[in-house]
Parts: structure tokens; C-alpha cells; sequence
């Protein structure tokens, strides 16, 4: 009993010491290949030699041209062989040497024999290795045998047919089409992979021609797919046909709705799950059409299978963005996968339970998600904590609960990412819900006492110099502030300097307090927190120099007006040719280019159809502002205010398209027509712009430069300048037509004919509106600038807006009647919420900085209130704004 | 698209790469990128415990069977079930990626016959490279039943379509 073991321990040890490859190398088993050669071929020592130089190639080595060609040709004369197993090799080895054109004729003949051998294998294996190494003009030799083996009674040689069809019509797609016939009637093969197969080829083919795979889909859904692989891909064609075709405008019907639906009581899970994936991503899917869907989704919630879970929670899980009430269903199977072993599912299932979920049922699901966080990893943590912030939003009286969750976690192990979430959850929480903001503010406070990230550590000290002061008892947080001037390092030291002057501002009783811990700060090892202390010390009173109250506050709340991004520009552009005078901050423009705060955090929100309009350039006010001074005409104009994002004056895709850029001056507007001509036999010369401002009272045409020349595809500009009063927001409807000589261009030349016509071509018409005068400028704190700027200025109304769709719909309308820039997100209305408000700044006409506080009521009918409260630097401005929104 | 196949033994070695549609300076990126993606995650995993990472717009599935670690890159319609794409993380089979790696696993132990040492691997290289021929072709997801494949390398038509 024992020898067996201890031999088989020494099978072990041999297995361990020795590979079958070791030592190999390139010359001598090119040597080896000799074999190949033998008059009587050893096919086993043959297969061996193959594998080697198999292992070679698979670990990287490359062959030269001269010995490629010669294993090459060694290995043709394998064919003799009638040893199956080799014949299976020398396939293989032809495939990996991808022989080049020259040489391919060598092996043609016996490939071509094999293709028409009696064997199913030898002529499917060859039709595979002549479609890998062959090109066109062998392909047109060979083309007749491979129709014939599309529609071959063998499965396997017409699977290895289409196959090659579908790899070929990358390169020869003009010899593949040719087969549409013999796929069409293969598509109706009985044999399962075949009808896959062939349906795929098919719809490549004809991909392009929407009327042809339009046909397609409508043949086979009428019933003749059996195999499941092909019913899954004809339910991806139809989907594709039915977001092409849209919704019979007649009936409320969509087309094929009845085949998808059908499809969910298919026997094959994989074509259930098909259909029910197609019919979520439906666009604008109604709640009946889902209905169905939902159900199967459901079942397969408690599938024993995890694909079919993951799969199931995962789409159920996109639907509930957009359709949160019709997954509600699903809660009580959606619950049970949080204690799912695969931790993907219970991560879907969570958030979104998190986001269909109750206010009843928040507690408890809590209860539970406490338990899932410690065992999985960050990043599926910050989807978490994502989720929870934007159900405290929605149920603003949980923040209780939710506070304590997040707290509880801060608490916990994990990585910048995830607590960088996980602060700015709370300091959003903070912001939206008044009650919230004390225990926020404590649970911030002891997360800085242990937190090992500068960048966390200073951003909490900042936005607690901000509210900390405003607090019931202002006090309690000077411990942690100053604890951080004793303990941290340098970058967070002087953040806690800074917060420190915060408090001593606002609060007065603080104020002798914090000068002795200031005063302290002063002997400070680091340069910058020195700095900042003698700094705040002096401005705050404690120095020689004694500022106003007003003032201290504005340099220590008051932000830079000015986009970061926009000041990071001027910088560089200053630095890169330095001038005599110092920078000018004023200089920077102001208006503001990146994407809002709110965008970015809700980008599902924002439709991002094919007709989104492309974005203008990002430096595009720098730009316009060259451009236009770069012409004479308007260099006296004075400096830009604002330039308006491109107005489409043409439909897409129509011989010329025209967009125009209002630029608007103190006392001018320039409108600016860009222009691109997509007929290429075509040449434009002496292009511009009649525009009839009869509608428009107050505008006077005073000039306008003409395009000389606009060729095909170089898009070009022509200007039209207008005169207005000084200051006032004047508005109206201007009509364009764009007048041009033609010229015929010979596409092969390039060079346009002498004699041209003179035509006209009709614009749309645009608008200037009082937007327009309004520059849209972010504040980084919106109460401080509120409650800094003049309370006397303020002008308050109240205006009924009628009934709206929804409250969303309303707040949105006003942004853009207005032109300013939302604050601190307020321009998002949380779904079904009664009341809203807004915050909004810019700059009107004339430099005037204008704020505006829209709270807005809808009532049952969806009647919509909205009161408006306007403060500017300027009380007529203040007026302006009312005129503004009671004309509009 | 099936950009590479490659497998490697438990030092980093390579045994086999197949690459498709990867130019050829790319690949030693590509080589040792997942090598080390391998040796910094792959240590006490389970044999065939999937986890997956996502690189650029690509994602790699990855596991180990016996001595050996397989590695599968796809992009395109090769991505879109192996979610998450993040982090290493075990996840079910599902998805082409994963899909690809799970036959791949199925048929070295077929061939095999149990997950295989380096040296079983070796021995078998012959057969392990037909069966790579039949299950990805061209970049493509073609073969998944092991008994078919085992047929297929032995120049046997398969028994149903």
C-alpha cells in the first residue's frame, strides 16, 4: 500500500521539475521541422514539432520572412498525411503564419480539395483557413464554392461559411453582398446556430439600408426563428427599427411592441431577459408597456441562478432612475438579495431599493445596509452613500437617521473617494435641511480631530468657518478648530487660521478669545500661517490698522467673483507675453463657462439626444472678444458684454448651414452669422445678411461685413452691427435672408467657374431678448452676498404663472427667461416637492451685479405662484428684473 | 472584440497570448499589464473565482485554474455584462468576457482533466491550442460547449446544432 503513494510523490516531483519545453529554442526546432520532409511522415513526431513551435509563437517569438516561409512550406506537405489529428495541426499552424499573398497559392490547391472532400470537418476547417489567409482576388475564385457551402446540408461547414462571411465583409464587403441570397435561405436552416449565424451576416449586409432591415424585422417576427441565439438578436434588431420609427402618432401605438411582449413567454431565459431589457430602454416607455417587463424581471429575482439575478437586478435597477413607482413591486424580492453571496447584486439591489424605497421603509432598510458596508469594498460604498444623500433629499424628515448612517461610517476604514462622498453628503444634507445642520456640523468636527486627508480637512474647516458662526452656540467649535492648529501640518494649520478669523468676524463675545489664539499662531513655524495670522489679526482690529466692519466681512465671506478656471487662464495668457502694467483682475471675464454644479450631479436629468446642439468651444468669449476687435468696423464699439450661445437659423442637413452669436456692447449689437456650405460643387462668393428690423424698433442697422469667398466645408462669418439706446435692455424680432453669388465648382479640380448667380436663401428668425443683457455670474455663497448687498435695493412682487407641468418645469422656464446663473443647485426641484426655491446671480447690462430669490408654490390644479425678490447693486436694475418677468 | 487571451503560470510567465486586432508594440503593454494585475490581485483566489478590472474602455476578466492565471481583454459588445467596472471584485459568470473565460476554464480541465499544474498544461499544449482556436475565432466568441469543442479538435462534426 505504501509504494504506490511514495511513487506517485515522485510523478509529483517530476511534474514540478521538468516541462516539456524547457530549453527550447527557435533554431532547433526549425531544425526539427525538417520532419515535415520525410518521405515517410511520422505524424506523431510531427503534431509534436507543431506544438513547439506553436509554444513559440504563443510566448512571443517571431519568425523572419525566410523562416516563416520555409515551415510554411513544410508544413503544406503535411497534406499528404491522412492522420486526422495532424490535419487538425497543420489547419492551426497555417492560420498562425498567416502566409503572406505570394505563398498562399501554394497551399490554395489542397485547401480547395479539402473544401470539396467528403469529410464535413476537412471542408468546414478549410473553408476557415482559406478565408483567414486569403484576399480579394483569390476570394473571387473561391467565392463560388463558399455560396454553395452557405446553403450546405452539414450545419458545421454552413456555420463555418457564414462565420467566415461576417470576418470577410471587413475587408471585401463588396464580394459578401454578393451572397445575400444563399444567407437569406440559410437564415431559414432548422439547424439552431446556422439561423444565428446567418441572421447576423444578414443584418450586417444590410445594416445600413433602414428600409431593408426595416423588412427584415418585419418578415421574421412574424415566427420563423427558432434558435434562441437568433431570437436574441432579431429582438436587438427591433428594438433598433422601433427607435427609428417612433410612436404611431394616430394610434399610441409602437410598432413590434406586440412581438417583444411576446417574446417574454419565449421558453429560453436568455430571450425573455432580451425582450424585457429591449422594452425598459423603450424611449419615453409608458407605464402599461412596462408592466409586463417588470413582471418576468421579477420572477427572475429569485432565479437560483446568479446570472439571471445580477441581470435582472441590474436593469431593474436602471429603470428605477427613471421609473422609480414601477419598480415598487420588486421591493420585497429586492430585499431578500441584500444578503446575496455575490456582492454586485446586493450592491444593485440596495440602491435601488435606496431609490424606490418609502419614507416608511427607510429605517429598516437602513438597519440593513448597516450590516452589508463593512464587507464590501469602497467604491461600491460611494454608490451607496450616494443613494442615501439623494434619499434624504426626498425625505427630508429621515435626516435623522440618515445623518447618524453616514456619521457612523465616516467613523469607519476607507479611502479618500469614499469619504470625500461621504463629506460632501453631509455637507449637501447641511446646506438642505436646516434642521440638520448642528449635528452635521458635530459630526464634520470630530471627522477633522482623526482625518489623515489635508484636502477633507481644509474643505470642512472652510464651509465650518462659514455656517459654524451662525450656530446657536458658536463656541463649542473653537476646540476642534484650534486642535487642528496644534496638530496638523502646515496646509491645514493655516486653513484653521482662517476659520478661526471666521469666527471672530461674526461673532463678537469670540472675538478677545480668538485674538489670543491667533496671537498665538504667530510664532508658528510656517510661513503662510504666520502670514495669515498677522493678516486677520490686523484686519480684525487687534493691529494698527482697523478696517470696517463691512469691509472685514467682505474680504473674509466675500468670494472672487470671478470663475477659477477663467482666472487660471488669464493668468497663463499673461504670464506667457508679460506686459509693463501689472495684471488687471479685472480683465478676467466673468461669465461662466463649465458646466453648473447641478448638471454635472444630475446628468440623467438632461436629455442627451442626437439633437443636442454641439458645444461651443470652451474659450469662446476669449475668441469672440479677438475676433470682433480684429475688425475695424466694431473696434469702437467699446468692450463685449456678453456673447450669446449659437441660435440655429437653418434645419440640419441643409445646403447651407447658418447659425448666428449675438454679441452684445453698451450701445450696440453685433450679430455674427457663421456659415458653412455643404454642397461641395458648389462656391459662395459675396455672402451676407439682409436683415429687416422692422420688428425691432429700437435697433439701427449701422453696418455690415460681407464674406468674400465660403468654399465647400470652411465654415466662415459674416457681421451685421446694430445701434441701441445706451443701458436699456432693448429687445425684438429680427427676419434674415442670406444673399450670395454662386459659383459652380469642379469637384476634381477644385476651381471655381468665373460666371456666378446671384441668389437668396431663407434664415430663420431669432430674438434678442432681455437674457441676453444679463451675464451669467456664480457666487460661491449666495446668503453672504444676499444679506451683503443693499437691503434698500430690494424690490419684491408676486406673479401667477398659470397652470404648469410640473413645478420642475416652471422654475426652469423662469432660469431661462432670466439668463442668470442658478446657485449652489438650486435650479433642481426634487421630485414632487410643493414649493421650491431658487437662487439665482449675474450681471446686468452696465456691470451691475443682480441677485434673485424665486420661491415658487404649486397648488392641486398645478396652478403655479412664484414670488420674486431682486437685490442689485442698482434699484433700477432691481426694477428691470420685475419688468423683465411680468413681459415675459 | 476579444482583444487577447493570454495565460501565464503563477511566476508570470507567459504560456500562451493570443492577441486580435492588438498592434504589435501595444502588446508587450499588454503583457505586462495584466501580468501585474495578476500578481497583485490573484494571490488566495479560489479556483475559476472571476474578478474582473476595467482598463481604458477595455475589461479584463481574470482567474486562476490549478498553476496556471487566464486572463480574457474585451471591449465593445465584449464589455457589457462583466459590471462592474471596477476594482477587482468576484462576480458571477455572466457576460461575454466572463462567458469567454468560463469556457476557457471548462475546456483546460476538460482536456486536463482536473485543473491543471504547469506541467499537465505543457504536456497538453497541443490540444490547449486547438481548443483556443475553437472557442475564440478571430477576435469572436465562437464554440462554449466543452463537448462540442472536444469534438471539434478531433476533426468530429458535433453531435446537435
Amino acid at each position: 500500500m505504501a509504494q504506490p503513494l511514495v511513487k506517485k510523490d515522485d510523478d509529483r516531483d517530476d511534474e514540478v521539475d521538468y516541462s516539456p519545453f524547457l530549453g527550447i529554442e527557435k533554431g532547433a526546432v526549425l531544425q526539427e521541422a525538417r520532419v515535415f520532409n520525410d518521405p515517410q511522415l511520422d505524424t506523431r513526431r510531427c503534431s509534436q514539432v507543431i506544438t513547439k513551435l506553436l509554444y513559440l509563437l504563443n510566448q512571443g517569438e517571431t519568425l523572419t520572412k525566410v523562416e516563416a516561409t520555409e515551415v510554411f512550406f513544410a508544413v503544406t506537405k503535411l497534406f499528404q498525411s491522412k492522420d486526422i489529428g495532424l490535419r487538425r495541426m497543420v489547419y492551426l499552424m497555417i492560420k498562425e503564419l498567416s502566409p503572406s499573398a505570394d505563398e498562399v497559392i501554394i497551399v490554395t490547391s489542397s485547401l480547395m480539395k479539402d473544401m470539396n472532400s467528403r469529410t464535413d470537418m476537412y471542408r468546414a476547417n478549410a473553408i476557415r483557413v482559406l478565408c483567414r489567409i486569403t484576399d480579394g482576388t483569390l476570394l473571387t475564385q473561391i467565392e463560388r464554392y463558399l455560396k454553395q457551402a452557405i446553403v450546405d446540408k452539414s450545419p458545421v461547414v454552413a456555420s463555418a461559411a457564414l462565420v467566415s462571411g461576417i470576418h470577410l465583409l471587413q475587408t471585401n464587403p463588396e464580394i459578401v453582398k454578393r451572397w445575400s441570397n444563399e444567407v437569406q435561405e440559410a437564415v431559414q436552416s432548422r439547424a439552431a446556430l446556422v439561423q444565428f449565424h446567418a441572421l447576423a451576416l444578414l443584418h450586417q449586409i444590410r445594416q445600413n439600408d433602414r428600409l431593408a432591415v426595416n423588412k427584415l424585422v418585419t418578415s421574421l417576427t412574424k415566427g420563423s426563428i427558432r434558435s434562441p441565439l437568433a431570437q436574441c438578436l432579431l429582438i436587438r434588431y427591433t428594438s433598433q427599427v422601433i427607435r427609428e420609427s417612433g410612436v404611431n402618432p394616430q394610434t399610441g401605438d409602437r410598432p413590434f411592441y406586440d412581438y417583444l411582449e411576446g417574446c417574454l413567454r419565449h421558453k429560453a431565459e436568455m430571450v425573455i431577459y432580451e425582450a424585457a431589457k429591449a422594452i425598459t430602454e423603450l424611449s419615453n416607455v409608458t407605464a402599461r408597456e412596462l408592466t409586463p417587463a417588470i413582471t418576468v424581471l421579477q420572477l427572475f429575482l429569485s432565479s437560483s441562478k446568479p446570472v439571471l439575478r445580477f441581470a435582472a437586478v441590474r436593469t431593474l435597477n436602471k429603470v428605477a432612475m427613471t421609473h422609480p413607482m414601477a419598480v415598487t413591486n420588486c421591493n420585497i424580492d429586492m430585499e431578500s438579495l441584500i444578503s446575496d453571496q455575490n456582492r454586485s447584486i446586493a450592491t444593485l439591489a440596495i440602491t435601488t431599493l435606496l431609490k424606490t424605497g418609502n419614507e416608511s421603509s427607510v429605517d429598516r432598510l437602513m438597519k440593513q445596509i448597516t450590516n452589508f458596508m463593512s464587507d464590501i469594498a469602497d467604491e461600491f460604498k460611494i454608490v451607496v452613500v450616494e443613494a442615501i444623500r439623494s434619499l434624504c433629499l426626498k425625505f427630508p424628515l429621515k435626516y435623522r437617521s440618515l445623518m447618524n448612517f453616514l456619521s457612523n461610517i465616516l467613523r469607519e476604514e476607507g479611502g479618500f473617494e469614499y469619504k470625500k462622498a461621504i463629506v460632501d453628503s453631509i455637507v449637501i444634507l447641511i446646506r438642505d435641511i436646516p434642521d440638520a445642520k448642528e449635528s452635521g456640523l458635530l459630526h464634520l468636527c470630530e471627522f477633522i480631530e482623526d482625518c489623515e486627508f489635508t484636502y477633507l480637512s481644509t474643505q470642512i474647516l472652510h464651509f465650518l468657518g462659514n455656517e459654524g458662526p451662525k450656530t446657536s452656540d458658536p463656541s463649542k467649535y473653537i476646540r476642534y478648530i484650534y486642535n487642528r492648529v496644534i496638530l496638523e501640518n502646515a496646509t491645514v494649520r493655516a486653513s484653521a487660521v482662517s476659520t478661526l478669523a471666521k469666527f471672530g468676524a461674526l461673532v463678537d463675545p469670540l472675538k478677545p478669545r480668538i485674538f489670543v489664539l491667533l496671537r498665538r499662531c504667530l510664532f508658528d513655524n510656517d510661513d503662510e500661517v504666520r502670514d495669515r495670522a498677522t493678516l486677520y489679526l490686523n484686519t480684525l482690529g487687534d493691529g494698527s490698522v482697523t478696517e470696517t466692519d463691512k469691509a472685514v466681512k467682505e474680504f473674509l465671506f466675500g468670494s472672487l467673483d470671478i470663475p477659477l478656471t477663467n482666472l487660471e487662464t488669464s493668468l497663463k495668457n499673461y504670464l506667457r507675453d508679460p506686459a509693463e502694467e501689472p495684471f488687471d483682475l479685472y480683465s478676467v471675464p466673468k461669465e461662466v463657462k463649465s458646466q453648473s454644479f447641478a448638471e454635472k450631479k444630475a446628468p440623467s436629468k438632461k436629455p442627451t439626444g442626437l439633437s443636442a446642439q454641439p458645444a461651443a468651444p470652451t474659450s469662446a468669449p476669449d475668441a469672440y472678444e479677438r475676433l470682433l476687435s480684429s475688425i475695424p468696423e466694431f473696434a469702437s464699439f467699446g468692450k463685449l458684454f456678453k456673447s450669446s450661445a449659437p441660435v440655429e437659423l437653418t434645419e440640419a442637413e441643409t445646403e447651407y448651414a447658418v447659425n448666428v452669436v449675438k454679441h452684445i456692447f453698451d450701445r450696440h449689437v453685433v450679430f455674427q452669422y457663421n456659415c458653412t456650405n455643404t454642397i461641395p460643387e458648389q462656391c459662395l462668393e459675396n455672402v451676407t445678411v439682409i436683415v429687416d428690423a422692422s420688428e425691432a424698433e429700437e435697433f439701427a442697422e449701422v453696418g455690415t461685413k460681407p464674406l468674400k469667398s465660403l468654399p465647400y466645408d470652411t465654415p466662415a462669418q459674416t457681421f451685421v452691427a446694430f445701434e441701441k439706446p445706451e443701458g436699456v435692455p432693448a429687445v425684438g424680432k429680427f427676419s434674415n435672408v442670406l444673399r450670395f453669388t454662386v459659383k459652380e465648382v469642379d469637384p476634381s479640380t477644385g476651381e471655381a467657374e468665373d460666371d456666378g448667380v446671384e441668389d437668396e436663401y431663407q434664415l430663420e428668425d431669432f430674438e434678442v431678448v432681455a437674457a441676453d443683457y444679463i451675464l451669467k455670474l456664480g457666487v460661491s455663497n449666495f446668503k453672504n452676498a444676499w444679506e451683503n448687498m443693499d437691503p434698500a435695493s430690494e424690490r419684491v412682487d408676486e406673479y401667477g404663472l398659470g397652470p404648469r407641468e410640473s413645478l420642475a418645469e416652471a422654475v426652469n422656464a423662469v432660469i431661462i427667461l432670466l439668463g442668470m446663473h442658478p446657485c449652489e443647485g438650486t435650479e433642481v426641484v426634487p421630485s414632487n416637492s410643493r414649493s421650491h426655491t431658487c437662487l439665482l446671480s449675474g450681471v446686468y447690462i452696465g456691470n451691475v451685479k443682480v441677485l434673485v430669490r424665486l420661491s415658487f408654490g404649486i397648488d392641486g390644479t398645478k396652478e403655479v405662484a412664484m414670488k420674486l425678490a431682486v437685490r442689485s447693486e442698482d434699484e433700477s436694475v432691481s426694477e428691470a428684473i420685475h419688468e423683465i418677468v411680468a413681459s415675459g | 472584440m476579444l482583444l487577447a487571451v493570454l495565460i501565464a503560470n503563477s511566476e508570470g510567465n507567459i504560456l500562451v497570448e493570443r492577441f486580435n486586432g492588438v498592434p504589435a508594440e501595444e502588446r508587450l503593454h499588454w503583457r505586462s499589464f495584466l501580468v501585474k494585475l495578476g500578481a497583485d490581485n490573484l494571490r488566495g483566489v479560489k479556483n475559476e473565482e472571476l474578478l474582473v478590472a476595467n482598463h481604458k474602455s477595455v475589461y479584463i476578466v481574470y482567474t486562476v485554474l490549478g498553476d496556471v492565471s487566464i486572463f480574457v481583454v474585451g471591449k465593445d459588445e465584449y464589455d457589457e455584462l462583466a459590471y462592474p467596472p471596477m476594482g477587482a471584485w468576484p462576480i458571477s459568470r455572466n457576460g461575454s468576457v466572463a462567458e469567454t473565460i468560463f469556457v476557457i476554464t471548462s475546456a483546460l480541465k476538460d482536456v486536463c482533466g482536473k485543473p491543471p499544474t504547469e506541467r499537465l498544461f505543457l504536456d497538453k499544449y497541443g490540444k490547449i491550442c486547438l481548443c483556443l482556436d475553437e472557442i475564440v475565432w478571430k477576435g469572436l466568441l465562437e464554440n462554449t460547449d466543452k463537448d462540442r469543442i472536444k469534438r471539434l479538435i478531433r476533426l468530429k462534426p458535433p453531435t446537435e446544432f
